[in-house]
């Protein structure tokens, strides 16, 4: 079935334009979501809040109900079960969107980013989900909008003051002695709601390497809190305050191996992640109101280790984070509606890994945006808008997006998008300054500094040679990626929901490690280049069905194909060579050619729902991920067949449940049910795990 | 519609006969005397154990070979022209410059060990220099790399080893592998397989033995 769906791309490609239904017929994967049929309210893809059916860019919306019958606890379970997001591993657990590493997808509680990437990954294990409302994902460019990192998308976590009960209490215990606990309460008047929400969470961790003292998952305590208010000043203004804080202590056991040589450190990882953001909205009139936020967050993220022999390894990240910005909304018609916002941006970091890690570097970013809505008719939303982003660090920014729905009647609807997005330097791209003494003592200098450092050493007689690259080296440009979505959603009935959707990013500038130079040992010295140009095209299908009153069937799949243009060109001039299976040389030939690393060309996953009035709810998800190349095993710096994969798998999900009277629920897990174990690429991935949740809830009163 | 497939026919026995007329004729051009060799698990100093400060060792000898002869060379006859190739490691050296007496030398040719049929006549052959050898050493820029995180040695795909004999005749050589069997070891094999069982050359050359450049 995947098979024929690969060979059968780029007709699909070719044909998409007048959509056969024969093509789309042989596959019978599609939309995840208990979520796109309902016409739910959605703020992400517009920056204000509109229907989802209304919506003219595909969004895929989490709703805390599939958050607790699938037991989710943190933000990773979730994001895994929907179509088109992968999960990687290292530096944490981050997002693959559309065949776009972690780097460039902006992560959002309440509108307001979260920072703290080790490697360009955010680890979404920081965020857990027992106060979520909802989750909204927007993949490709639309999410232009929200500046820097939001090339592959945006996820927005959003949390809800006014929705709770006056107190809620689960506990959890799973295998590997896994606890969560979760405390939510509210107080709610006329005027004033307040909500908090208390998370413990600790684990021993697992190894699933046999004979091996390395925990893949290393013990780890974390608190997490988060208090909202929301005072309603007059009817037309109100402001919000959040906090939210996460706080976990990590065990660490660290191996490095150098040269076949393997040293253990041991010690603890310590992060702490706190935003704190305030906003004021107000309303002039019906069609026009403005609202100013205002946000602070600061992570900081502390390793203190000890090699066997004593010596000690310390690494400190601290990054901090402000920003100011104010948006007006403006209807001027029922057809026209416009948005008009501008913002300052300030952002400093601390690191080990710089020249000095009681120097902070700094950076300013100011910017303004504008989106217009236009309604002509009944059967046709067309959107423009664009963002300007002005910074000292690196070059200006546009980025402009155009999006349109089609009604063609009840049944069919279509999307079309098109985008620009982009990623600035980070900070360690600009001013990385670190030396790896546990392996063979290479440098890597951010671009920002690199001549400088290089000449310095230069001066010193450290330098045994200069590449050409180092010639090369200047200030870098963001990474820039154009989009383009088409999607199509049939609902022929209440019952059923199909949607196609078809993307394309091209993404040029790319930021990549280069070798610059070597010292005089020969240890080599490396930069940042905007060197690399990509693409990630592919199919993503989505289904839904309602057998009955109580049975509902859903299902997803992604298509996707990626590939370095340069190294695309390199093999065409028939430059490239690989080995052929008696290990002899041979022209590597585009059809051996597989892209990106990491990425696999086909993702699915299929979920039969069961719910009924008696609160009885049951699930079985089933994920599956086809092959994807993980290391370039035969030396041509090009991923091909010839290379080191990791295998396809697929993984089982249950839960089931029942809500009782008095507002007691009760839970039961199973994940892994097949024990699907690959330590090495899937370090993730436990093996099999159970769980029980229990909770309690005071039943609100419906109010009037 | 008759006269056509006519015509069709008579081109086919035509293009026919062309290709037996080309066939017969590259019957008749000299056949080629030279033949490849392929040389298994060629020993190039292998590490005997770990060191007290927990790095590898071992004797820190070289391998002498001769291409012509197609054999190893005892280590007592390295200051002789009996040898063109010695191996430490990833370090491969020619009989010439400061390495040996004798004329050999060498450089890294870009492509296919097939299609290498001629060297031409611009080419380049260098000479030992130590620290510098005509067979680039080093991860990237010679005939391997070397993988930081899997600490694996892979013979660069398409490099060919143009050597210069130590009696000046050429030779060329294709490495296709750093480890004991042949094959490159998984990803996932133990550091202590990773160190026992590298630094064993697999490779196939072509000697020939007229003095002329054309294999």
């Amino acid at each position: 079935m995947f098979e024929l769906c690969g060979s059968m791309f780029k007709k699909f490609l070719i044909l998409s334009f007048i959509f056969p239904q024969c093509l789309w017929g042989q596959v019978y994967f599609v939309k995840d979501t208990l979520s796109a049929t309902g016409d739910s309210v959605v703020v992400t893809a517009t920056r204000s809040e509109r229907k989802l059916s209304n919506l003219t860019v595909p969004v895929t919306l989490i709703n805390a109900q599939t958050i607790q019958q699938t037991g989710s606890i943190r933000l990773t379970d979730i994001l895994k079960e929907q179509t088109g997001l992968t999960m990687t591993s290292g530096f944490g657990a981050g997002v693959q969107l559309q065949g776009l590493n972690p780097d460039y997808t902006i992560i959002l509680i309440n509108g307001e980013p979260l920072v703290g990437r080790t490697a360009g990954v955010l680890d979404l294990n920081r965020i857990a989900l027992g106060n979520i409302k909802k989750i909204e994902i927007v993949k490709g460019p639309s999410s232009s909008l929200y500046g820097s990192e939001a090339m592959a998308g945006v996820i927005n976590i959003i949390t809800d003051a006014s929705n709770k009960t006056p107190l809620e209490a689960s506990l959890r215990m799973g295998t590997y002695n896994t606890k969560d606990i979760n405390l939510n309460n509210g107080i709610h008047s006329k005027s004033i709601f307040y909500q908090g929400f208390y998370n413990y969470y600790s684990t021993d961790g697992y190894s699933i390497r046999p004979n091996s003292n390395n925990r893949i998952t290393t013990p780890i305590n974390r608190l997490a809190t988060s208090q909202q208010f929301k005072l309603n000043l007059t009817d037309h203004a109100n402001i919000l305050l959040n906090t939210r804080l996460t706080d976990e202590t990590i065990k660490s056991n660290i191996a490095v191996s150098n040269g076949g040589v393997t040293i253990n450190s041991n010690g603890k990882e310590h992060n702490t992640d706190a935003n704190i953001s305030a906003t004021l909205n107000y309303r002039f009139i019906p069609t026009f109101k403005t609202s100013f936020r205002s946000y602070l967050t600061n992570y900081i993220s502390k390793q203190e280790l000890l090699t066997i022999s004593g010596a000690p390894y310390n690494d400190l990240l601290n990054h901090l984070f402000k920003r100011l910005e104010n948006q007006t909304d403006w209807a001027l018609s029922k057809k026209l509606n416009g948005i008009f916002g501008m913002g300052a941006v300030w952002e400093g970091v601390k690191s080990s890994r710089y020249d000095s890690e009681k120097l902070r570097k700094e950076n300013t970013i100011q910017y303004g945006f504008t989106q217009w809505e236009w309604t002509p008719s009944s059967k046709l939303i067309m959107i423009g808008g664009a963002r300007f982003d002005k910074n000292a660090t690196y070059a200006s920014v546009w980025s402009p997006k155009l999006s349109m729905l089609y009604k063609m009647n009840s049944f069919h609807k279509i999307r079309l998008s098109i985008g620009q997005g982009f990623k600035a330097p980070d900070f360690r791209q600009l001013y990385l300054n670190f030396t790896n003494a546990a392996a063979g003592n290479y440098s890597v200098f951010g671009s920002a500094e690199a001549q400088i450092v290089i000449s310095q050493l230069n001066n010193l007689g450290q330098i045994g040679g200069l590449y050409n690259n180092y010639f090369l080296l200047k200030a870098l440009q963001p990474e820039s990626s154009t989009g383009m979505h088409l999607s199509w959603e049939w609902t022929p009935n209440g019952k059923t929901f199909f949607s196609a959707q078809l993307f394309r990013n091209d993404i040029t500038n790319l930021i990549e490690v280069q070798q610059v130079g070597t010292y005089i040992s020969g240890a080599q010295i490396f930069s940042y280049l905007n060197i690399g140009r990509a693409f990630t095209q592919g199919l993503e299908l989505e289904f839904k069905q309602n057998i009955n009153n109580h049975i509902v069937f859903s299902g997803g799949y992604q298509y996707l194909e990626t590939g370095d243009k340069d190294q695309i060109a390199q093999i065409q001039a028939g430059t490239v060579y690989t080995r052929n299976t008696n290990n002899v040389s041979a022209r590597l030939t585009m059809s051996d050619y597989v892209g990106l690393p990491n990425v696999s060309k086909h993702k699915a996953q299929f979920k039969i729902n069961y719910n009924n009035e008696k609160g009885v709810f049951a699930n079985l998800r089933i994920l599956y991920r086809s092959k994807w190349a993980v290391n370039n095993t035969n030396g041509n710096q090009v991923y091909d067949n010839g290379d080191d994969f990791a295998q396809s798998y697929y993984t089982l999900h249950t839960a089931f449940g029942k809500e009782f009277q008095h507002g007691i629920a009760l839970q039961l897990g199973c994940d892994n049910i097949n024990n699907y174990i690959d330590a090495l690429h899937l370090p993730n991935v436990a093996g099999r795990t159970y769980f029980i949740n229990l909770k309690y809830q005071i039943k609100q009163k419906p109010q009037k | 519609m008759k006269k056509q497939l006519l015509k069709i026919t008579i081109v086919l026995i035509a293009s026919i006969q062309m290709v037996a007329c080309t066939k017969s004729e590259t019957i008749t051009t000299p056949v080629v005397t030279v033949s490849t060799k392929v040389v298994k698990d060629l020993i190039a100093d292998t590490v005997l154990g770990i060191a007290a400060n927990g790095m590898p060792y071992s004797a820190g000898k070289y391998t002498f070979y001769s291409i012509e002869n197609n054999e190893i060379v005892p280590n007592t006859d390295s200051a002789s022209a009996k040898w063109d190739l010695a191996f430490m490691s990833t370090r491969i050296l020619t009989n010439g410059g400061s390495s040996g007496p004798a004329l050999g030398g060498g450089f890294i040719f870009t492509g296919l060990f097939d299609d290498l049929k001629t060297i031409s006549a611009d080419s380049i052959f260098k000479t030992d220099n130590a620290p510098t050898y005509a067979i680039t050493a080093g991860s990237g820029k010679g005939w391997y790399t070397y993988d930081q995180l899997t600490s694996l040695i892979t013979p660069l795909a398409g490099r060919v080893l143009v050597i210069r004999t130590a009696s000046g005749k050429y030779a060329k050589l294709e490495i296709t592998s750093y480890y004991k069997g042949g094959v490159t070891l998984p990803v996932s094999a133990s550091d202590a397989e990773k160190l026992t069982k590298q630094r064993y050359y697999n490779f196939r050359y072509t000697y020939q033995a007229n003095g002329s450049k054309t294999f």
